[in-house]
């Protein structure tokens, strides 16, 4: 036994010494000629490598290993043309036709051309999988020649928006696809034309790219060679990694966190508007919420600024209308709810409800620290106007579960949810979360008003031919929606990104969430 | 012998059948939607409808556990609804790295806390004794994410020593080809000759094991001072003793052999219980193990992967259990 032991003790003596010789080994031969951009998520980074099903995280990855036709600025409402040169639509707006960049390879050799788009879009049509229903308006695609594609729509709508969206619109390689079968994707590869091809990936720990080398733009300038996306939930990791400079950029701190960081050498910071926003959904169905006057005394005694300030760290804007900051759609001139607890009490007592009497349930999603604090927040609020507020904490399958129940009754009163888009357009927010519903989807106000319903319809038709004109029926919409308050406006989120100030050329869109583009990036 | 090993496996079946019952009906009482999991955040209604078919949900219950215990049989545990990967693979990634975690930090427990107890119990009430009872309480009562940052603060923030986390430098998997027999890191790249990748290995390794080493030590030392204790007054070591044998070899041959059978079962089940709960350890440093692969599991009621994993921690008790018992029963004393 006790030999063992001595064998042990030396063992793990010896052990430590040469570990202890490792540790200043910093210089590890090649690897420190490479430039390498080192991206701490605090996720997984990718889920599903399908092109034609990824709708979450995978945004990130997927963005620069594939590529769509165009992509959107939400600064200066122009699109850039990334596999499409050019496009044009007929005056119906029934047909649209994409000109397409020549010279382009897919990563596994293939040449890039209508067929492919064709391809591409239709599988991920037929899938039905993921966000694919943003194609819902494309009857038909043809190739009009090798170069020229052309979608014939069943009604008006925004393809290019739609073929600017973060999700469902990548092109994927067709004969990819053809030799290894539709799993193959779910096995993680991938066959993009993006200027990143997967290296190797970890499953849902950490995924390596490298540069394709036959990229379409070329690599003169300054690039990076590879990029690591690597999950760190921890938040206290995340930072100790930026603020050792081991980590190039991360996002979303604890607002505490990024005070720190704020004077720390060598450490950016970055806060921009997300298009993530803050909803409190009132059960409409369920009395006394179906009277509008009971519904403005609780948007009256929600505590705004209290909680843009302690539940969202002061990294966020109390919202005006249903359209987050920065985005088109959203009002400037909006009417904005404030924190009245006089006249909610006033509009209560109007109603005919007294002290006390008002018991209502709220949802959120458990583990998300800033619903919790803004629930907590206006339950103090409520209860000095006498209305008890129980908070359920709720994985979100079952808060959704719930508000999904078929008797009102049964449903929460208030529902606390975030929501951002899948394209960039308003239709997003008020055709999801406030157009008539045959079955409860995610309109979780369930609210029904046929004129709204008819405005956003018409604004989006139209906004493919006239932004501009289809912004103000969009706004026109919302007023209706502050009127019959269906629910609260809380607060549009703000991104914030704390980055190594080596790392230039860093441009967040936040139409394509939290997605870094690697390929603009370069370090000085 | 032999008997006593067979009822004890049939025993153990039993137990996991029933812990897949009660698993099984437990996860299907909790309200969730699956369906609505597997397509993801923002389905329509008609991709639920066709995924809770594709999955078989509008099957009475009885059915559906039928089907899942014929799967099992044939080794199949389903698919996540979060990853869409099988359960069995998604299994097979993250078990090795905390079992290679445990198993390292069990061998620290054991080299570290029995000469903590049998010194403890040899110098009974001198300052020695203090010292380690003190050090052994402090380990078990330590909150373990506490030591794991302090760790980290001092190790990595102002020592730069040891990495914050992962499991390997992602530099060194550049460079490298990663090895990938058994998925135990250490053990792969030892078969492989590659001591670049072992040693970077070890040294990710050593704060997350010291971590989760710091209860069983604590544990051990405690265990077997106290056993030390009672066995030092028997007659047989007096007996020893007074043939004048060495001090040394009276402690550590007569008196610790015969004290090790509590402290093993024990142990056994101190490293069940870690094996299944290092997931504070492993979010901390970014270790890729099954610890944090449960907490997200439960988290998002993904139900086939918390089956998988229950199934994981029974078989661990179990196993675990038996040899602790075989172990136990090889004494001559308890020989049943």
């Amino acid at each position: 036994m006790k030999k063992i032991i001595t064998l042990f003790l030396v063992l793990m003596l010896v052990v430590g010494l040469l570990a202890g010789c490792g540790g200043n080994n910093n210089g590890i031969g090649g690897a420190d000629q490479m430039d390498i951009v080192y991206y701490a998520y605090n996720a997984e980074p990718i889920l599903n490598w399908d092109p034609s099903v990824m709708f979450s995280n995978g945004v990130i990855i997927l963005n620069n290993v594939y590529e769509t036709l165009l992509r959107f600025d939400p600064d200066t409402k122009e699109f850039e043309g990334i596999l499409a040169t050019d496009y044009s639509q007929s005056e119906d707006g029934l047909t649209w036709t994409f000109n397409l960049r020549e010279g382009v390879k897919f990563h596994d050799g293939t040449d890039f051309n209508a067929e492919a788009v064709k391809f591409s879009i239709d599988r991920t049509i037929e899938m039905e999988k993921g966000a694919s229903y943003i194609w819902s308006a494309v009857e038909k695609i043809n190739v009009v020649n090798d170069y020229t594609v052309e979608f014939k729509l069943s009604y008006p709508a925004p393809l290019n928006l739609i073929a600017s969206s973060p999700y469902a619109a990548f092109i994927m390689s067709p004969s990819a696809v053809q030799n290894n079968g539709d799993e193959w994707f779910e096995q993680a590869n991938e066959a993009g034309t993006g200027p990143y091809k997967l290296e190797s990936s970890s499953m849902g720990d950490e995924v390596i790219l490298a540069k394709y080398d036959d990229y379409w733009n070329g690599w003169e300038g300054e690039h990076f060679d590879k990029a690591i996306v690597k999950k760190v939930s921890e938040t206290s990791s995340r930072r100790q990694l930026i603020e050792k400079g081991e980590a190039d950029i991360t996002h979303n701190l604890p607002a505490e966190d990024v005070e720190a960081l704020k004077n720390v050498q060598n450490v950016e910071v970055l806060s921009l508007p997300s298009f993530t926003n803050l909803f409190g959904f009132f059960n409409t169905e369920k009395a006394p919420l179906d009277n509008v006057k009971v519904r403005k005394a609780l948007a009256y005694a929600f505590p705004y600024d209290d909680v843009v300030n302690y539940a969202a760290g002061g990294y966020a804007e109390q919202s005006r209308g249903a359209i987050p900051k920065g985005h088109w759609g959203r009002g400037d001139d909006l009417f904005q709810y404030s924190k009245d607890l006089d006249k909610a009490k006033s509009l209560l007592d109007e109603a005919g409800i007294n002290q006390g009497e008002l018991k209502l349930l709220l949802t959120y999603m458990s583990g998300d620290e800033a619903e919790k604090k803004a629930a907590e927040l206006y339950k103090a609020e409520l209860s000095k106007i006498g209305v008890e507020l129980e908070i359920r904490a709720m994985p979100w399958e079952s808060q959704w579960e719930m508000a999904m129940d078929t008797n009102a009754q049964n449903r929460q009163d208030i529902l606390m949810m975030y929501w951002w888009p899948d394209t960039s357009s308003p239709y997003s927010w008020l055709y999801s979360l406030y157009h008539t519903e045959e079955d409860i989807l995610f309109n979780l106000a369930y609210y029904y008003n046929e004129d709204f319903d008819e405005i956003i319809d018409n604004a989006y038709a139209l906004s493919g031919e006239d932004l501009d004109a289809s912004e103000q029926e969009f706004i026109r919409a919302q007023e209706i929606l502050i009127k019959d308050s269906p629910s609260i406006f809380m607060f549009d989120k703000e991104d914030v990104w704390i980055l190594n100030s080596s790392l230039k050329g860093f441009k967040p869109n936040p139409a394509y969430p939290l997605v870094v583009y690697f390929y603009d990036c370069y370090r000085k | 012998m032999k008997n006593y090993i067979i009822k004890r496996i049939l025993l153990g079946i039993l137990v996991l059948l029933g812990v897949i019952a009660i698993t099984f009906f437990l996860t299907r009482v909790i309200p969730s939607n699956p369906a609505a999991q597997w397509v993801g955040p923002r389905a329509t209604q008609e991709q639920i409808n066709k995924a809770t078919i594709e999955l078989g949900l509008d099957k009475p219950l009885y059915v559906q556990f039928g089907k899942y215990l014929k799967d099992l049989f044939q080794g199949n545990l389903g698919n996540s609804l979060r990853t869409k990967q099988p359960v069995v693979k998604e299994l097979k990634t993250y078990i090795p790295p905390t079992l290679e975690l445990v198993f390292f930090s069990t061998i620290l427990a054991i080299i570290i806390g029995i000469p903590l107890g049998l010194n403890s119990a040899r110098k009974k009430d001198q300052p020695l004794d203090h010292f380690c009872r003190f050090f052994s309480v402090g380990a078990v009562s330590l909150p373990t994410f506490w030591v794991a940052l302090f760790l980290q603060l001092i190790f990595f923030r102002w020592l730069s020593l040891l990495p914050l986390g992962g499991q390997l430098d992602t530099r060194i998997k550049l460079l490298y080809e990663v090895p990938h027999y058994t998925g135990l890191l250490l053990f792969d790249s030892l078969i492989d000759g590659n001591f670049t990748i072992f040693f970077d290995a070890l040294k990710h390794m050593l704060l997350p094991a010291i971590t989760i080493s710091l209860y069983p030590i604590g544990l051990v030392a405690r265990m077997t001072r106290s056993a030390l204790l009672e066995i030092i007054g028997e007659d047989y070591i007096k007996a020893a003793r007074s043939y004048g044998l060495k001090e040394k070899l009276v402690m550590w041959k007569y008196a610790l052999k015969n004290s090790l059978g509590t402290t093993i079962t024990v142990l056994a089940l101190s490293v069940g219980y870690t094996l299944v709960n290092t997931f504070l350890v492993e979010a901390i440093f970014s270790w890729p193990g099954i610890g944090s692969y449960i907490a997200t599991a439960v988290m998002s009621l993904d139900y086939p992967a918390i089956m998988g994993v229950t199934l994981f921690s029974a078989c661990a008790y179990i196993v675990l259990n038996l040899i602790a018992d075989i172990i136990v029963a090889l004494d001559p004393r308890v020989r049943v």
